[in-house]
């Protein structure tokens, strides 16, 4: 028992060093430029170096030998809320100033378990709970790190999470008897804090000119809303319904903001070509809708509509159970909608790259990117694959062979539970409204809302 | 009303026999002038003089030496077999901060937009308007060594302005030595109204900070009378924020957990203010980065305790083989993260990285148990006595006055009969500014022998609670085998012991009962259920109800 610990300490601390090593013998699916069989990989660095046949490395490289196995890029999760220990602050409807990436949390166990999925990199998100929701941190799934800043994606464009809908309806509303109660309360929402950013950023400006001498309120919130206006920040909107997303993009239009990815977009496949046109993106789940009124209508051909009509679109998970098998999700548009396998592909790699502005650095195997891979027994989008290795910048930081039952990184003096199926945390729950239950709402509206809502599902 | 009336006389007639004598406690000291003589000094950490006479004189040190004299009015504290230590310093507790009822959620119109009292923004709250010295825990900490604690207000994200106090018992501005000594921030916020989370704190802080400089320094440039710069809006809350963004106060951030102190790190490599991270209890992760940026740190004393052996057999039986392997690895890793906990003073010793203790969640008892459980587990008792008197002493700026023991600093001392990382010593006097206090000494070893030996005879104390009155008294308990006979009496009227009827004793409780020269009260049952040297129970007049009382072993059987 004592030598498991000591190999326990010695995994963690070993854990992030090896940078270069040599894949031999894969079948490639680099996404953008084709499948390459027999093929080898250099990893310099952290980094691809080269990618051929027969490839001989200097000495001290890792050799991993993917003989009959395939190498994916790293799976990207465009919407997801692991790695953090706040979701939403839903105390007000406009909380741009906030920002998850204060909150990041390097020793979440669903880091691993993404790891676990092929998962390599994932945009941890604030929740729905607000019309402009907080600041999101793409996140590279650098399992064994302690420190929160080895989280964070080097380059990553900054994002925001906007939501339209029940969720700021419900919370705002419903619950506090404030604009937004209604469909058009959030689009005025929307339209407000613009205005307001332009009026601050006016104030500024002049005070910088000396035609004000007196320093206009500092405000985080407006500061931020005013990164939007210059394009400095990509907005990832939840929606569901095709008119609200029209909305959206009519009120972006009028303040002349680009850079737009809707998340959910469960009736996406109405407004495709509109969405093409704007070039908005779209991050879609493979097959799942009907879990609340505003969103009882969907198809899984969605993500097929929305590729087939020049959207830029994705597969994300919202979930840290759904994480673990992105690549089935991704499947399930060959089943829906006959996308071809690099089409499928795309789906979980370099468009969701794309969407969080990082496809310069991941999201594909070509040389100078990122060493992000997966190596799989079995294609990814057969139903039998099997993540067998997830290296993030040349490590491996998953190992199927090495895969203990206990991969915690932070068990604390109080712990009580020994296993996770005595943990007692609702895994298989949805995290988009995380936190908002319990902090917000009384518990007599809570208990309501359960009754019509149905618990889970909380999207 | 009427009842409370009538039980009041029960109790009148029952216990005090219609005389009330006061306490005589605040009667003036014959002298203020100690010679503690030829006692082992420990004057600064590491330090070790034997056969030292200390002079002290109103308040202050006035020599040391083996060859000082005492005055005529001094009073002789024969110390041959003491040692004496600068009197320890609380770097960062609410001691003497009343604590709060627990008051409901705030409602508010606008959660998103509360009133900053509502959203715990207090930066304006004074320690020093709170402080109150007869707070019991005053006493305990001054009981436990301390002489001076720093004192912070009670209170969420931004709890107020923290003091130095002088753990006597005067009237708090007189203890009162520094009045805003820092400033504080914890990421703990108000449920249900902005900020409600860590990210909204985080954020929250940036405004208020921001905008705190804004408008002070807009302030300065208004005073200087610049034309076109109006006065700027006036809010107490950014005011009191201003000295931390010019770097006059040092900004105290609570930090338990790594994650808490990279926050903390994160928002002052933002804003450039002076950091001094509190509580620290999960530091090692962070030690690099501490010793490099200097940044102040006072360690938790809130230590986890020990896994019990026992529950390892826990339900052994319910388990299939692959979970029993899987609790006991993390029986071992819990167990190796207790360890660490426990071993972080002893990692930043180690480490070079100095650092004082702070004492949020401890309760003053547990001090010097604590502290042993870090000398045993590597910790050098030179670095525990510097955590607990020059780095504290030197952080909150009153080494000239405290933290040694030198001719001319505050007479605060600790005196113990062994030395003080000893297991067995025991604190016999403390001196605050001079004055001669003695915590009373409980023995738990001995007294649990006394338990085995005797049951529960002896002389127990009572502190009974009734109708918002509260009666101290004694009881009286001889006997064995569970063969008891009861008296009881009280503190005010001591001679008069009522006889206790139908005395039983099972399962460590005590039942018998009294019965009152009053017909209305009659019978007054007492229940009592001891563990150790302590009790609990109840009282019952039979018309009035039940009340809790309690007590302690006072003696053993005479």
């Amino acid at each position: 028992m004592k030598s498991n610990v000591i190999y326990l300490l010695l995994f963690c601390s070993s854990m992030m060093t090896a940078q270069n090593a040599i894949i031999r013998n894969a079948t490639v699916l680099t996404v953008t430029k084709g499948i390459l069989p027999k093929t080898d990989i250099l990893i310099t660095g952290g980094k691809i170096a080269r990618i051929g046949g027969s490839i001989t490395p200097l000495p001290g490289y890792q050799v991993i030998d993917a003989t009959d196995k395939y190498v994916l890029p790293g799976i990207i999760d465009a919407h997801s809320h692991i790695g953090l220990d706040v979701v939403n602050e839903a105390t007000n409807p406009v909380t741009a100033e906030v920002n998850v990436g204060d909150a990041l949390d390097p020793m979440d166990i669903a880091i691993y378990r993404a790891l676990a999925g092929g998962v390599t990199v994932s945009h941890a998100m604030h929740g729905s709970a607000n019309a402009i929701g907080g600041q999101c941190e793409t996140i590279k799934h650098r399992y064994g790190a302690v420190n929160p800043d080895q989280l964070r994606m080097e380059g990553a464009p900054r994002t925001i999470k906007f939501a339209l809908g029940e969720n700021p309806i419900r919370v705002h509303g419903e619950g506090n008897k404030i604009i937004p109660n209604t469909r058009m309360g959030v689009e005025q929402v929307f339209r407000e804090a613009f205005r307001q950013a332009q009026i601050y950023q006016k104030d500024w400006d002049d005070f910088k000119k000396g035609v004000r001498k007196k320093a206009p309120e500092y405000s985080l919130r407006m500061e931020t809303l005013s990164d939007i206006l210059k394009g400095n920040i990509i907005i990832h909107c939840h929606s569901y319904r095709a008119d609200e997303i029209l909305m959206l993009m009519r009120v972006l239009q009028d303040f002349n903001i680009k850079k737009v990815c809707f998340q959910h977009v469960n009736e996406g496949f109405k407004v495709a070509p509109e969405l093409a046109r704007f070039g908005a993106t779209a991050s879609v789940f493979a097959d799942w809708w009907a879990y609340k009124f505003e969103v009882y209508y969907s198809t899984a051909y969605n993500a097929a509509i929305l590729t087939r009509n020049g959207v830029t679109t994705s597969i994300n998970s919202d979930s840290e159970e759904l994480i673990r098998h992105l690549y089935h999700e991704a499947a399930k548009t060959q089943r829906y909608g006959d996308l071809s396998d690099e089409e499928a592909l795309a789906l979980i790699t370099i468009n969701p790259a794309k969407q969080l502005g990082i496809d310069d650095k991941v999201g594909s195997i070509e040389v100078g990117k990122d060493a992000d891979l997966v190596i799989f027994e079995g294609h990814p989008l057969s139903v039998y694959a099997i993540p067998q290795k997830t290296i993030v910048d040349g490590v491996v930081l998953f190992d199927i062979d090495k895969d203990r039952a206990d991969m915690r990184l932070d068990v604390q003096p109080g712990d009580k539970y020994p296993t996770f199926i005595d943990s007692g945390r609702e895994m298989y729950d949805h995290s988009c409204m995380e936190g908002v239950s319990e902090l917000l709402m009384e518990e007599s509206y809570a208990r309501y809302l359960r009754y019509k809502l149905g618990a889970g599902h909380q999207h | 009303m009427k009842a409370k009336f009538i039980l009041t006389a029960v109790w009148w007639k029952f216990l005090l026999g219609g005389v009330l004598l006061f306490a005589q406690e605040n009667i003036p000291p014959v002298s203020s002038t100690y010679f503690l003589k030829n006692c082992t000094l420990i004057p600064r950490p590491g330090e070790t003089l034997k056969g030292q006479h200390i002079l002290i004189k109103n308040g202050q040190i006035v020599d040391i030496g083996p060859g000082v004299k005492a005055p005529f009015d001094a009073q002789w504290i024969q110390a041959d077999s003491f040692y004496v230590y600068a009197g320890f310093i609380d770097g960062y507790s609410n001691t003497g901060i009343p604590k709060q009822e627990n008051k409901e959620r705030p409602k508010v119109s606008t959660p998103g937009n509360p009133p900053n009292a509502v959203a715990g923004i207090t930066p304006e709250v004074r320690a020093s308007d709170m402080f109150s010295t007869s707070d019991k825990s005053v006493a305990e900490m001054r009981n436990a060594g301390f002489t001076l604690s720093h004192v912070v207000p009670r209170g969420l994200m931004l709890p107020g302005q923290s003091a130095v106090f002088i753990l006597g018992d005067s009237n708090a501005d007189k203890m009162l030595l520094q009045s805003s000594a820092a400033q504080n921030f914890q990421f703990e916020p108000q449920r249900g109204v902005f900020p409600s989370t860590i990210i909204g704190v985080m954020s929250k802080f940036r405004d208020l900070y921001r905008n705190a400089y804004q408008e002070g320094n807009q302030d300065m440039l208004f005073q200087k009378g610049t034309i076109g710069v109006e006065r700027p809006d006036y809010s107490r809350e950014l005011k009191s924020l201003y000295p931390i963004t010019v770097r006059k106060q040092s900004l105290f951030v609570v930090t338990p957990q790594s994650k808490d102190i990279h926050r903390a790190m994160l928002l002052q490599n933002e804003l450039q203010f002076q950091l001094v991270l509190a509580e620290v209890k999960q530091g090692w992760h962070y030690l690099q980065e501490i010793k490099k940026s200097k940044y102040p740190v006072f360690l938790s004393l809130d230590l986890p305790e020990e896994d019990k052996k026992d529950a390892k057999k826990e339900d052994k039986k319910e388990l299939v083989q692959g979970l029993q392997i899987e609790r006991d690895s993390f029986q071992i890793r819990r167990e190796l993260a207790i360890r660490q906990y426990v071993q972080q003073a002893a990692t930043f010793e180690k480490e070079g990285v100095e650092f004082g203790f702070s004492y949020l969640n401890t309760k003053p008892a547990d001090i010097k148990k604590s502290i042993g459980r870090m000398v045993k587990a590597g910790l050098s008792e030179k670095a525990a006595l510097r955590a607990l008197t020059t780095y504290p002493a030197a952080i909150l700026g009153v080494s000239h006055l405290a933290g040694t023991v030198e001719k001319g600093k505050l007479a605060n001392l600790v005196v113990t009969d062994k030395p003080f990382f000893d297991e067995k010593s025991s604190i016999k006097m403390v001196f605050v500014e001079g004055k001669k206090y003695t915590p009373e000494q409980p023995s738990a070893k001995s007294e649990k022998k006394t338990e085995e030996k005797t049951g529960i005879s002896g002389i127990w104390s009572y502190v009974l609670e009734a109708a918002g009155s509260v009666r101290k008294g004694k009881i009286y308990i001889s006997g064995q085998d569970g063969q008891y006979k009861v008296e009881v009496s009280d503190d005010t009227q001591k001679e008069k012991k009522e006889s206790g009827r139908e005395v039983s004793f099972k399962d460590k409780t005590l039942k018998f009962h009294v019965i009152t020269d009053l017909e209305s009260a009659g019978k007054v049952d007492f229940q009592l259920q001891f563990l150790e040297n302590k009790y609990e129970g109840t009282v019952s007049l039979s018309a009035f109800g039940s009340f809790p009382v309690k007590g302690e072993r006072q003696s053993d059987p005479e």
